[in-house]
């Protein structure tokens, strides 16, 4: 055999060809996503404003602000009891609406396509269009609600009182707003979480229900808990952290329905971010909350990742 | 054996019904308020359709046009407003070139770099291969600050570039090409070699054709992450309104308008929700699996 140069063997060629082919995206990756990471980090010790020339240190304020001052122990507030609804309630919804759509005999797949509409559409659209449908006095909700007075409902006090008093503002009602909001997200999200049910559905084995019959295991609820609720495991955890990651990063409702009001009870963290970082220009302030943020974030991660590590079959 | 409509089937089809009323509310809303008059709408009238009775478009008045010229039915005066009162044909334009130009960048940069993480062995792959993996656990909306700084500082806030250029790289399109890639069989890399073919020739001709499947579940991911994305064109596009992306369009159709033009902001929100929706309505295996496939990573 030849002697082949050594740069032309064809390990040397694929060295030269991988490391070209890797090189655009690795760069990118370092200056799109872990340069501005460090950005943050740096700058969340600063007071810098954008078109300033200059910049201020002041070492942990921006983080003893967070803790300390009222409107961002609100912002924490509003954004932990967003998630804390939003991912138990779109998670169970999906869960049940895939069971449900499992065992009926017809229409499954027109159900399916009922519930995955949200998730196609424009949160923003919709959004608008969900605060239209609540509006106090040309919305149909209240409309529809109204209709019910001087019937049998009247015998729940929320009701009478709805009646009496008119019903709530939804949106602009500090007590209701949170939740409004929550509900649009839930109903945003659970067809997006019951399609990954589905298709988890389908990864149980046949046989293991067969099988639990003969061991005299014969209720629907038995089944589920021995069998269908273990085998899904790995799907659950993996639709609650997507579920919670994204009800973290919830934006495009609160900018457009209540800016964070009324009385901050809606004032998340992205939307902060942005008031502050961007519209406020108090770059500094908005570091920190960032990084907070990409904390709470990749913990969520990592905690997921560590999760499936083990293998989740409680099986 | 249980019949076909016992008791129980009633049931659940009654709860899955009920839920779908309830899904299909703002849609119902939002069809029924774009085809309404305003007066239709003001008072709760009209059922889905509207009358449609002839209307004098109030709007029209104010423009100065004559009562004769203004004589018009209501679901063509609220198209009529959506597409004139905004440049909305201007905003939908927008919406095609940006997600098209990231997916199309996404996938030059992803595809090359999960052939090279998949079948070359090199200095670093492994180092590499961890950088993807971490990125995966940094959401591009939680660094939207610094990276407005950093395309401030460019000077390229306002333009085309800010919208597209923070997205062209995908950690996970990476990682689901790779996962693909992963299980193309070396024979067929060999021969393509044996062949003659150089290392970009084998990406484009033997490795992607292979990869179609993938490749497609990720177009409809991203393609429907930055249709609808809102969050990131409003924080880099300020005021020009020629760079609007269609959901920046109707928010500002809402500012304007002070929320009390509620036909024509519907017909917006009906314009720009429709191409995703009548796409999934067609090819709704596609965009499921698509949507799983790209959700299971």
């Amino acid at each position: 055999m030849p002697d082949t140069p050594r740069l032309n063997r064809p390990e040397h060629r694929q060295a030269r060809a991988g490391s070209a082919l890797i090189a655009p995206a690795v760069l990118l990756l370092l200056v799109i996503l872990i340069l501005p990471v460090a950005v943050a980090a740096i700058l969340s010790f600063s007071d810098y404003t954008l078109g300033r020339s200059g910049i201020g240190w002041v070492g942990l304020k921006n983080y003893a602000d967070i803790f300390t001052r009222s409107s961002y122990r609100k912002m924490i507030t509003a954004t932990v009891l967003y998630v804390l609804v939003t991912v138990p309630v779109s998670v169970a919804l999906g869960l049940g609406a895939a069971l449900l759509i499992r065992s009926v005999r017809i229409g499954a797949s027109f159900y399916r396509t009922v519930y995955f509409l949200p998730v196609m559409a424009s949160l923003l659209a919709m959004a608008i269009v969900w605060e239209f449908a609540l509006h106090p006095s040309l919305g149909l909700v209240n409309r529809t609600l109204a209709q019910g007075c001087g019937t049998w409902l009247e015998g729940w006090p929320w009701f009478a009182r709805g009646c009496a008093e008119g019903f709530p503002l939804w949106l602009s009602d500090r007590d209701y707003a949170l939740w409004t909001l929550a509900f649009i997200g839930i109903w945003q999200s659970f067809g997006f979480n019951m399609v990954l049910y589905l298709a988890g559905l389908t990864s149980v084995p046949r046989d293991l229900y067969a099988a639990a019959e003969m061991d005299g295991v014969r209720s629907g609820w038995a089944r589920f808990r021995l069998i269908t609720w273990p085998m899904l495991g790995p799907t659950t955890v993996f639709v609650v952290t997507i579920s919670t990651i994204r009800s973290f990063q919830v934006f495009d409702t609160v900018e457009a329905l209540t800016h964070g009001g009324p009385a901050k009870s809606t004032y998340v963290m992205i939307y902060a971010i942005y008031e502050k970082g961007i519209a406020q220009n108090l770059v500094g302030m908005g570091a920190a909350i960032t990084v907070l943020f990409l904390g709470f974030v990749m913990l969520i991660s990592v905690a997921q990742r560590r999760f499936v590590e083990r293998k989740v079959h409680y099986a | 054996m249980t019949h076909r409509f016992s008791a129980r089937q009633t049931l659940i089809h009654a709860i899955l019904i009920l839920g779908a009323l309830i899904v299909l509310l703002p849609f119902y809303v939002m069809l029924a308020t774009a085809l309404k008059s305003p007066v239709e709408i003001a008072s709760g009238t009209g059922g889905l359709f509207g009358a449609q009775a002839p209307m004098v478009s109030e709007d029209c008045l104010m423009q100065g046009g004559a009562e004769a010229a203004c004589l018009t039915r209501p679901v063509l005066d609220n198209f009529r407003q959506a597409f004139t009162k905004a440049p909305l044909w201007r905003y939908m334009l927008n919406g095609v070139i940006v997600t098209a130009a990231i997916f199309l960048l996404q996938t030059l940069i992803a595809v090359p770099a999960a052939y090279a993480l998949a079948k070359l062995k090199f200095w670093g792959r492994d180092a590499a291969f961890a950088l993807v993996m971490f990125c995966l656990l940094i959401p591009v909306h939680a660094i939207a600050l610094p990276l407005y700084l950093m395309l401030a500082h460019l000077g390229l806030t306002n333009s085309y570039a800010a919208l597209i250029l923070p997205w062209i790289v995908s950690a996970f399109g990476i990682f689901l090409m790779r996962q693909f890639f992963l299980t193309v069989p070396d024979d067929l890399i060999d021969a393509a070699r044996m062949d003659g073919m150089g290392e970009f020739a084998i990406i484009w001709r033997v490795m992607l054709p292979t990869a179609i499947p993938a490749l497609l579940a990720f177009a409809i991911f991203s393609v429907v992450a930055h249709w609808n994305d809102y969050f990131w064109p409003r924080i880099v596009i300020t005021g020009d309104r020629s760079l609007f992306t269609p959901p920046l369009g109707l928010r500002e159709f809402k500012g304007d308008l002070d929320g009390t033009f509620y036909g024509p902001m519907m017909a917006t929100a009906l314009v720009i929700v429709t191409p995703l929706v009548a796409a999934f309505l067609v090819a709704q295996r596609r965009f499921i699996d698509g949507i799983t496939l790209t959700g299971m990573k």
